[in-house]
């Protein structure tokens, strides 16, 4: 008995010195609290990339609390991340951005995952002129409404398949052709669009150009037709379950492109673990890899930050942790410098934020996006995302041309 | 052979192929609906069920997902036979649209459990054999997919076998064809509905394992396989087996030939028409004899 008791009291003088240790630079009791909504998926079609926004959103709520907080001129605010599961549909996310302004009464919003709910929540936040942060919608439409209170990390849209197809132009022998699928959505086709307008305007000839429904079950007649045309370049412009569903088709129906692409899917770590050697020499473009070479407040650099993430979750992030992490950042530094919480004065200081983070260059244009940061290509190179493109931060030289199915092991 | 030509002909396989996989997602629902009367909502999430035991006896246990089809059938029969005894039963006097709103919170609830215990992780299984693939003159044939037809017509001619050649089929199809009948005749009704309900989620179960092997596979992703059983139990006719194998043979050449004509974005549209169609010119499905329904 008495053995429990000295353990039990051991355990508690280790939990108390524990929460000293982690409270030193913590919140001292009686914070006053910054309360940001979130509308996120954690059911549907985007739980998964969901996922991944929330990790980036809460390593920065735990790396900005335990460095005391978000400092408002004279105070400092306990960040606290209000999130509501929008089930992957945008009507949803729509109402429960309109719930968390009107009813729980934050003063800021980061964004939702993709594109279609961005969209449909930027147009609550504007009318309640409460300044959103968003990192994971690219669509160029979001930011063609005029709005004044959405703001953007990420490169857009068009730049997600011009940046790999300007990887593939820098390889020799030069590709000359170009087949590309893309799923039906505003995202993917904005995506497709621009690669195919790129190509078109830089010497690639678009052999292919189709849409598929999400989620489709089976491309097997695209990948048919793909195959009878012989392209250079296969580009992919859609989800996880697609890029995987094209590859496995690719290898089982023998289609040799020289060069595999696609906006999302690569960069996850299922990719590769799904695949195995078939996700070989896959590329992908990439809003952020920890080869970048940049640094700044809060996180330091890239590789800090990476690092970081590793620690708290035992996993190498991908892009859409980064830029998650980063559009949080970009909400508090606009607040720390605005020295205030009235949003109007933080969406002021927004609009005219010039400053570089581990994630690279945070400027908007006049449309509230992003345009300073360029996008990178990545590979998979045993098993790894490699940094490929371009030339200046690539970790490693790409494999060009992919080799043919049947003279793989 | 001109190019048009192997094309053509590489997506006849192509279309057999996903119609095989369509025919073995379709054969229990197709025997739920015609034998109990009720349209299992929840069939797509029993098939997302069985593709994620394949999936962990794998990885877990290094168990070839082909071998392990027989325990991941025999684990979704333990899950199918409580959940009609215990819980569809209940309600199986009830009209049409209960049945129907009870599978739905059925779906609703696996597809949820999932998520919680599995996440939304994008999973698949990939053995040594997986990108396999023969070629026969221009054609490329997927073994895996090949082997995932075969064993899809071979458990379909079993369970055919079982429903026409054995006393449980007859019981199946007496319950079907005359419940107070078969009630008299002293067939427990209760026990049949649930052993039927349980064989339905057994192939359920294989038809998961089978996709498994060529499919990405994540909590979601029985909706899909729902939409596609009732599409092929329309076109085929209802609970029977052959006209299962030939809806989802039929659907999956209609789609193939229109995503390769029209574009990928066009195979459910074209589907879907002839769904229709279908409806208003032989209610009863393309391979169904007519049917009287009880009042």
């Amino acid at each position: 008995m008495a053995r429990y008791r000295r353990c039990a009291a051991a355990l508690t003088a280790l939990i108390v010195l524990g929460a000293l240790a982690w409270g030193t630079g913590g919140p001292a009791g009686g914070q006053e609290i910054l309360k940001i909504g979130a509308p996120l998926a954690a059911t549907g079609a985007d739980a998964r990339e969901g996922a991944l926004t929330k990790q980036g959103y809460d390593l920065w709520v735990e790396t900005v609390n335990t460095r005391g907080g978000i400092k408002v001129g004279g105070t400092a605010y306990k960040a606290q991340i209000l999130y509501y599961d929008d089930q992957s549909k945008p009507q949803i996310s729509a109402e429960l951005t309109d719930k968390l302004i009107s009813q729980d009464h934050v003063s800021f919003l980061l964004g939702p995952y993709g594109s279609p709910a961005t969209f449909a929540d930027a147009a609550i936040a504007e009318r309640y002129k409460i300044p959103m942060v968003e990192s994971n919608g690219a669509a160029r439409r979001i930011f063609q409404q005029g709005y004044k209170y959405i703001f953007g990390v990420l490169s857009p849209a068009d730049e997600y398949a011009s940046a790999m197809l300007k990887a593939a132009v820098s390889l020799r022998p030069r590709p000359e052709t170009v087949a590309i699928l893309s799923a039906d959505d505003l995202f993917s086709l904005e995506v497709a669009n621009a690669a195919k307008d790129w190509a078109e305007h830089n010497n690639l000839k678009v052999l292919y150009f189709q849409k598929y429904p999400v989620n489709t079950p089976d491309l097997s007649a695209a990948l048919t037709s793909i195959k009878s045309l012989h392209p250079d370049v296969l580009i992919g412009s859609g989800h996880l379950q697609e890029s995987l569903l094209i590859m496995k088709q690719a290898q089982t129906l023998a289609v040799n492109a020289k060069f595999f692409g696609f906006t999302v899917g690569p960069t996850t770590p299922d990719f590769a673990k799904s695949l195995g050697p078939a996700a070989e020499g896959v590329f992908a473009s990439s809003q952020w890899t920890p080869d970048v070479k940049y640094s700044g407040p809060i996180f330091g650099s890239a590789q800090d930050w990476a690092r970081l993430f590793q620690i708290r979750y035992g996993a190498v992030p991908d892009y859409h942790n980064a830029e998650s992490s980063a559009g949080a950042l970009t909400l508090q530094l606009a607040i720390e410098k605005a020295g205030s919480l009235d949003p109007q004065k933080v969406r002021d200081v927004l609009a005219a934020l010039d400053v570089v983070t581990f994630y690279g260059r945070i400027k908007f244009n006049a449309e509230g996006l992003d345009v300073y940061k360029p996008m990178v290509a990545v590979q998979i190179q045993h098993g790894k995302v490699a940094t490929v493109w371009p030339a200046e931060i690539a970790s490693a030289k790409a494999v060009y041309p992919t080799p043919p199915w049947n003279a793989r092991q | 052979m001109n190019a048009a030509a192997q094309i053509a002909l590489q997506n006849a396989v192509n279309g057999l192929l996903i119609g095989g996989t369509y025919a073995t997602v379709a054969v229990g629902f197709s025997l739920v609906w015609g034998t109990l009367n009720v349209v299992n909502i929840a069939h797509g999430a029993l098939v997302m069920l069985g593709a994620y035991v394949t999936y962990w006896l794998f990885s877990l246990y290094h168990i070839d997902p082909l071998l392990a089809l027989p325990l991941t059938g025999a684990a979704l029969f333990a899950l199918g036979y409580p959940l009609q005894r215990f819980v569809i039963n209940q309600v199986i006097r009830a009209s049409f649209l209960i049945t129907f709103l009870l599978t739905f919170g059925l779906d609703l609830l696996i597809t949820n459990l999932a998520l919680a215990a599995w996440t939304a992780d994008i999973r698949s299984v990939t053995t040594s054999y997986s990108g396999w693939s023969l070629t026969a003159g221009p054609l490329a044939l997927p073994v895996v997919r090949i082997a995932s037809l075969g064993i899809a017509v071979l458990a379909a001619a079993l369970l055919h076998l079982l429903m026409t050649g054995t006393r449980l089929g007859s019981a199946i199809r007496a319950t079907a064809s005359d419940l107070e009948a078969a009630r008299l005749m002293g067939i427990p009704v209760a026990h049949v509905y649930a052993l039927t309900f349980a064989l339905a989620a057994a192939t359920a179960g294989i038809a998961g394992g089978l996709i498994s092997l060529s499919f990405p596979i994540y909590p979601a992703m029985g909706a899909g396989y729902t939409l596609v059983a009732f599409v092929v139990c329309v076109l085929g006719g209802l609970g029977s087996v052959p006209g299962a194998l030939a809806g989802g043979l039929v659907l999956g050449l209609l789609q193939t030939y229109a995503a390769w004509w029209l574009g990928p974005n066009f195979d459910n549209i074209v589907a879907f028409s002839v769904l229709i169609l279908v409806l208003l010119v032989r209610p009863a499905g393309l391979f169904g004899r007519a049917r009287r329904f009880r009042g």
